[in-house]
């Protein structure tokens, strides 16, 4: 990495919000465009983080606090982004949770900072979230993705019934829908009607580029 | 103070607690609470034994637990609030708990007894997969030989895909059908059996508390059964668990809750995780009235309990409670292997000789297959875990890191393959409810070696 992006990809590794803040109006100062800071610094740093946080070199607290620091960089950010230049960004909004009756949030939560730390737009409804609920939000947000986690065989009826809703709405019919979770297979997902399945939250990352590219 | 009483106090700090959000909660309370906690206590750990060998370690960890526990609190998500007890109110209730505890009735009763570190006895076993999902055809057939299993001290099924066909979904009537069907079909295989007064935990089908409410009572949980529950990781909890709280204890039920950390979580790494371990436990205890406590420590990736790290920081943890308090505590035996695999009998093997020689006094499961392959599980494993359990405190601690090594080396190898072997109905005849030939052939082949390795299975 060139050495002037060496200090904000230290900030966003240590989890240093403010200097990250700092960092990046400087570099923006300088005159180097936002989105030229983003894929030559920002993107490269958290592609790193996610491949350390895959093979556990790193853990999730590592991967939050790196993600406040990106929240607060893009905030810096976002009123020097010429049009078009947010979708170098922003690889496209998602939708995740947890299906209906389902507390079980850890692999959801993984998933959702990697893909986060890679480029989408998360919106996190958390857990036990009913189908209807999913499918308004989807359609609120515009979501290019929903991203269904489902950990007991009891809930995932509900994953089953939100693709349904998703699909047989016109509002949200072109939503791609990718589904995940300990009981979860691909064939079962293919079954309910999904568009992707992924074993792991690496998997889910390159699932999710594939069907929003 | 009586139980009633404690639920209300319970129940009043939970609405009157400090508001908080839960994203707070999450990233202060514990990722940043963990990670400054195992600072300030130096904790390091060696990573050169898998049963821990430093006592002076252990107790740091159970200090670093019961402070984190005392300024984090248990989080209530649907009060938005903090539920609070200091550490000396933690300590106090912690060291009025009992340290014995009668299952089930009459002839079928057995007793836990909180674990002796130096000096340990065999542990109880609520054997059984511990809530894993069968095809509804295959439920009676498979509960029922595990029933049968002598080892077996008390029972904790399996649960239906299926109720009379129908897909069961949580939080709906279906729920509560599948609930009472679990405790019908249990009640009736006790008898079958001839273990009238085998203890049940459940219910399993309980995913949301409507079931729980429903069917743990009147004459379908008799005298000596648990109320099973989980608590939200980490340290978090609903009314939903809440409700299951206020349930057992207005009824005069056991609770018996268990909270299960995820390694590379909140609470990061080996030593995060044996704090939370503590922490956890204690909670159980003081927040949410357990008559014992437990925990199924989880690898994010293979969704086991038996990877080295794992066990390491699993013995450190409840080493730590063991040396500091009269607590039973317990686990859940989560391997990957599963039937038809010796992979399975070497992780059990080492799980059980890591936890006798760690201050665990009942191990739930065998739940093999990391309990959520359908169908992936068999009464053989509960009874070769069973055999484990009776031999090992004989062995001694050092003999124990030895062979739990000599385990690791068979098996830690294969656990990236997930390999989860076959399903009940190919390893059992499904009427006989007894296991095929080749299944018993491996069972006892790997007896075999275990003896040749200096461990006397055969005189379980
Ligand atoms: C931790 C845990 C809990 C915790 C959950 C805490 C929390 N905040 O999440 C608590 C204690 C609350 C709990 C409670 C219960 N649990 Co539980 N639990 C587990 C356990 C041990 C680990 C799950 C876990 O977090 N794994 C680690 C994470 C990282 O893995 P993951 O979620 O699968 O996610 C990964 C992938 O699947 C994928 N992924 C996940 N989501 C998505 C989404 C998408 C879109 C994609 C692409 C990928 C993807 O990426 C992730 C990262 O690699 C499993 C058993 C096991 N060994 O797995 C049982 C298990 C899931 N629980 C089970 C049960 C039955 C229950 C209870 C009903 C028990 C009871 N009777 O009270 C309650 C139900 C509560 C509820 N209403 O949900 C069963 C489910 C059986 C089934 N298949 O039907 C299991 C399998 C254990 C068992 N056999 O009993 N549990």
């Amino acid at each position: 990495m060139e050495e002037k992006y060496l200090t904000l990809k230290e900030a966003i590794v240590d989890g240093e919000v403010e200097s990250g803040s700092e960092e990046m109006q400087k570099l923006i100062d300088s005159g180097i465009e936002p989105a030229e800071i983003f894929s030559n610094c920002v993107e490269p740093t958290l592609n790193d983080l996610g491949d350390k946080f895959a093979s556990l070199e790193i853990f999730l607290p590592d991967l939050m606090i790196a993600g406040e620091v990106v929240e607060a960089i893009q905030i810096v950010a976002e009123p020097y982004l010429k049009a078009g230049a947010a979708e170098v960004v922003n690889k496209g909004t998602a939708v995740i949770c947890t299906a209906y009756g389902d507390l079980h949030d850890i692999g959801k939560n993984m998933v959702n900072l990697m893909m986060q730390v890679n480029g989408f737009k998360m919106v996190d409804l958390g857990v036990d979230i009913a189908p209807k609920a999913v499918a308004a939000k989807a359609a609120e947000v515009n979501a290019d993705l929903v991203c269904l986690s489902g950990l007991m065989m009891p809930s995932l009826p509900y994953i089953e019934e939100t693709i349904g809703m998703l699909k047989g709405d016109s509002l949200t019919q072109n939503v791609k829908v990718m589904v995940g979770g300990g009981p979860v297979t691909e064939g079962w997902a293919i079954n309910a009607g999904a568009d992707g399945y992924a074993d792991d939250a690496a998997g889910a990352v390159a699932k999710a580029m594939e069907l929003v590219a | 103070m009586d139980n009633s009483t404690r639920l209300m106090d319970i129940i009043e700090r939970s609405l009157t607690g400090e508001r908080m959000s839960e994203a707070d909660f999450d990233r202060n309370s514990i990722a940043r609470g963990v990670k400054k906690i195992v600072k300030k206590y130096d904790l390091k750990f060696p990573k050169d034994s898998v049963i821990n060998n430093d006592i002076e370690l252990a107790d740091r960890v159970y200090q670093a637990g019961l402070e984190l526990l005392s300024e984090s609190g248990v989080y209530s998500k649907d009060t938005g609030r903090v539920i609070r007890f200091s550490k000396q109110e933690i300590e106090q209730i912690v060291r009025n708990a009992p340290s014995t505890l009668t299952f089930g009735k009459g002839d079928d009763a057995k007793v836990e007894c909180a674990q002796d570190l130096e000096n340990p006895h065999t542990m109880l076993q609520s054997g059984g997969p511990v809530g894993s999902p069968i095809p509804e055809e295959y439920y009676m057939s498979c509960l029922t030989a595990y029933m049968k299993e002598p080892f077996i001290d008390t029972i904790s099924p399996c649960t239906a895909e299926t109720v009379r066909g129908m897909d069961v979904r949580t939080r709906s009537p279906l729920e509560i059908v599948a609930c009472w069907e679990e405790t019908y079909k249990v009640n009736m295989i006790r008898k079958l059996v001839g273990r009238p007064g085998l203890s049940y935990g459940g219910c399993e089908m309980s995913v949301s508390e409507i079931g729980q409410l429903s069917a743990a009572q009147g004459s379908q949980f008799q005298q000596g059964d648990t109320h099973t529950f989980g608590i939200i990781s980490e340290l978090k909890t609903d009314n939903g668990i809440l409700c299951k709280v206020a349930h057992a204890t207005m009824s005069g039920g056991l609770p018996d809750p268990y909270g299960n950390p995820i390694y590379g979580g909140l609470g990061g790494g080996d030593e995060g995780q044996a704090v939370l371990i503590v922490a956890i436990n204690l909670a159980l205890i003081v927040f949410f009235q357990g008559a014992a406590c437990g925990s199924s420590p989880t690898h994010p990736i293979y969704f086991n309990c038996t990877s080295r790290n794992v066990m390491n920081y699993t013995s450190v943890g409840f080493q730590a409670l063991a040396n500091n308090t009269n607590l039973m505590t317990n686990l859940v035996l989560s391997p990957v292997g599963g039937p038809m695999t010796k992979t399975l009998l070497y992780e059990i093997f080492a799980y059980d000789l890591m936890a006798t020689y760690s201050g665990i006094s009942r191990m739930y499961g065998p739940r093999s297959a990391t309990g959520a392959i359908s169908g992936h599980f068999s009464p053989l494993e509960a009874r070769f875990s069973g055999e484990v359990m009776r031999v090992a405190p004989s062995i001694g601690r050092e003999k124990a890191e030895e062979l739990v090594q000599k385990a690791l080396d068979k098996f830690e190898a294969d656990i990236p393959n997930k390999p989860y072997g076959k399903p009940y109905w190919e390893v059992y005849d499904v009427r006989t409810m007894k296991p095929t030939d080749e299944w018993l052939a491996m069972y006892n082949e790997v007896k075999d070696e275990l003896k040749s390795w200096g461990f006397p299975i055969d005189q379980a």
